[in-house]
């Protein structure tokens, strides 16, 4: 099993560290995915996480100017990996003002990714640092349980207000209860034809009832042409998810994405997915049951 | 009594160290004199077999540091004639300097004075708009300190602008154990592993190779690696930023101290870190100080005024009281013989002796096995250098001269 890649532009640096970052705000421990075309960060906090999945795509020649992996096997050229995903991003963090960052996947006594970067100081000459990085080696018999999860056909798919705005709320919700309805509207406006969305989010008690309704978001089907589907002049859908999960992933968004959004499945998941420029994120929030 | 005052660009700088001091030890001591103010801490401890951050140091003001400085002896002097020292929770000065950075534009004077009849310490800000805030901190009293440690005598010295190490330790959080290991061609500082198997397997290992030209001095005696918790030379790091000066690293071989040092005309600050030795069995022999081969006394003594409340053999047993040099240690048999083992030719046995009356009680007769024996033993030889038989040669040297400075020591 072998892996060698190398970052030498240093945009292509700040993007992988920035979506590292993400990774580790979602989950403490990650898996990496390694395939020729593709890298993966796979979260499937199945047990503690109440059944919350992340899986983060990137395509490899969009960062490395080198790269080269090779599997257990060639009809299983595929590398599974297993860490801690705050020690990567960490390794990142040192690495802002690398000259190039190499990463190797060695086994000193036991196996670890090892990061090294060649830095240049203050003074303008250079420095190496190197990190070795533990990981666990999937075996192959566990590889069924970190597949790419299907993504189920939405009732509803909106795109998502403002972040950052959705995280203040959602924030201050989380105060009066963990019970959160996740309610999109869509309504044909048959004169203006487009579809316009409300996106509400609501938390009830036995004393209060706050619902925030986020208004005027887009459809991504708007494109489609609509003449060929049947399409009722208002879809709903609503789904009771736990408000933690939610504001987790929030909390994670550093940057804006490029592109944000929400499909729900009426009763049984809100999937998030998002697109920052070429790395593809999708967040798996199931109901609550 | 002292009574001083400075600008506040000045009480900036003063702040730093306090600051600085505060991510280091719990306590700070303040031995006001005629040359200027010393902030003094110690920390003792042991965080288990393999590792131990123990660290002492000073920040120094001269006297011309400050806008005017005056101090006079105090009417109250210990039998000795030494001055009161005056004993600081950090938690009660701290919050007085938390918000450094706006010393430089908020405050045009501040003015501290002592009062030893009251123990208090009185800190006054005169900020702007007409507005003065007082403090007023009280103190114990404690028996006075020093610290002492020979790092010219060093065979490895570095001096190198903070900023650019500090980069570096960006790469090690603050409760870690850092080896730093030196040869003519480079520096090295790497996390230093537990021998746990559990450490191995879940911490990152980061290493940082840093080129001699970085340094504005890189004098490299003795190819050597030391390890020591980077807690303390953090803290070193932040002082030294408000300074601009460039700080140098003395150290030599693992157990020997490393100091970090920072000098300038108007303060000095001296960090003294421990560092652990190699070899757990060294521990065993007993120890003795690592004094220096100038004649002079490189030594590092405590007076602790717990010590003698705790009568048996705790760690800080491992430091004498400076007032009180002659009752030191009773001589025991075993003592002597285990001395002369160690420090190796016979003609010096003698004048061991006499060194062994400056040197702390429990360090060289501790006897006594108890459950914490191992550690105390290990801690001891982590600070003052456990010699062990390779090292006579290294020492025998130096030995020859000690015999003259133990008596011209007791004044």
């Amino acid at each position: 099993m072998k892996f060698r890649a190398k970052i030498v532009d240093a945009a292509c640096l700040n993007h992988f560290t920035r979506v590292s970052n993400m990774i580790a705000k979602l989950a403490k421990i990650c898996t990496l995915r390694i395939s020729p075309e593709k890298l993966n960060f796979i979260l499937c906090d199945r047990l503690a996480g109440g059944g919350v999945s992340t899986w983060c795509e990137l395509e490899q020649e969009n960062f490395f100017s080198e790269f080269q992996m090779e599997g257990i096997s060639a009809e299983n050229n595929v590398i599974y990996l297993e860490l801690t995903s705050e020690n990567l991003s960490r390794a990142l963090k040192t690495a802002q003002n690398a000259r190039t960052l190499k990463f190797k996947l060695t086994n000193k006594h036991f196996p670890c990714l090892t990061v090294s970067v060649e830095l240049l100081s203050m003074s303008s000459s250079s420095r190496i640092v190197t990190h070795d990085i533990p990981l666990n080696v999937i075996p192959r018999k566990l590889w069924k349980d970190f597949q790419q999860p299907s993504v189920p056909e939405a009732e509803v798919s909106i795109y998502l207000p403002v972040l950052k705005t959705l995280k203040s709320v959602v924030e201050k919700m989380k105060n009066i209860s963990n019970h959160l309805t996740v309610f999109a509207i869509l309504i044909l406006q048959v004169i203006e034809a487009n579809l316009n969305g409300e996106l509400n989010l609501k938390i009830e008690t036995d004393l209060v009832c706050v619902t925030t309704h986020f208004k005027d978001l887009g459809n991504p089907s708007l494109a489609s042409d609509d003449a060929s589907r049947d399409r009722d002049p208002a879809e709903m859908a609503e789904v009771h998810v736990d408000i933690r999960k939610l504001l987790q992933f929030l909390v994670g968004q550093q940057v804006n994405p490029t592109r944000a959004l929400c499909n729900i499945v009426s009763g049984r998941v809100v999937h998030l997915d998002l697109l920052y420029e070429d790395v593809s994120l999708q967040y798996f929030i199931p109901a609550l049951a | 009594m002292l009574k001083c005052g400075m600008s506040g660009s000045q009480v900036k700088v003063f702040g730093k160290a306090i600051q600085a001091l505060s991510r280091v030890s719990d306590e700070l001591w303040l031995d006001p004199l005629e040359k200027g103010v010393t902030i003094l801490f110690f920390k003792l401890a042991l965080r288990s077999l393999n590792s131990s951050s123990s660290a002492c140091g000073y920040v120094l003001f001269s006297s011309v540091f400050f806008e005017h400085y005056q101090w006079s002896a105090s009417k109250e002097m210990n039998d000795d004639g030494r001055y009161l020292n005056c004993k600081l929770e950090m938690k009660s000065i701290l919050p007085i300097f938390r918000c450094v950075n706006s010393f430089e534009r908020n405050v045009e004077k501040c003015k501290i004075f002592t009062r030893s009849d009251k123990c208090k310490i009185v800190i006054q800000f005169f900020c702007r708009h007409g507005i003065k805030k007082t403090h007023n901190v009280c103190f114990q009293e404690s028996l006075p300190l020093e610290v002492n440690f020979e790092k010219k005598m060093c065979c490895n010295t570095l001096m190198i602008q903070p900023r650019l190490l500090a980069e570096a330790m960006v790469l090690f959080s603050s409760n870690q154990d850092v080896t730093l290991a030196v040869s003519p061609l480079n520096l090295c500082l790497k996390s230093a592993h537990g021998k746990s198997a559990a450490d191995l397997t879940n911490s990152v290992y980061s290493e940082i190779l840093v080129g001699p030209d970085e340094f504005d001095f890189f004098q490299v005696g003795l190819d050597t690696e030391v390890t020591f918790c980077c807690k303390e030379l953090k803290g070193m790091l932040i002082f030294s930023e408000a300074t601009h000066v460039p700080m140098s690293i003395h150290f030599d071989f693992p157990g020997k101290p490393l100091a970090l040092s920072i000098v300038d005309m108007l303060l000095e600050a001296n960090f003294i870190l421990a560092t652990l030795t190699d070899v757990p069995s060294r521990a065993r022999f007993p120890q003795s100080l690592c004094l220096s081969p100038a004649g002079k006394r490189s030594d590092w003594q405590q007076s602790n005024s717990k010590a003698g409340q705790r009568g048996t053999h705790p760690v800080p047993e491992c430091i004498s009281r400076k007032t009180t040099p002659k009752r030191l240690c009773p001589r025991r048999s075993p003592v002597k013989n285990s001395a002369a083992e160690v420090l190796g030719s016979p003609q010096l046995k003698k004048a061991n002796l006499d060194d062994i009356h400056e040197m702390p009680r429990s360090c060289v007769g501790d006897t006594e096995d108890g459950p914490n024996s191992f550690s105390r033993k290990k801690f001891s030889s982590m600070f003052f250098g456990a010699v062990s038989s390779d090292q006579q040669e290294h020492l025998n040297r130096p030995l020859a001269s000690l015999a003259m400075a133990s008596d011209s020591e007791d004044d």
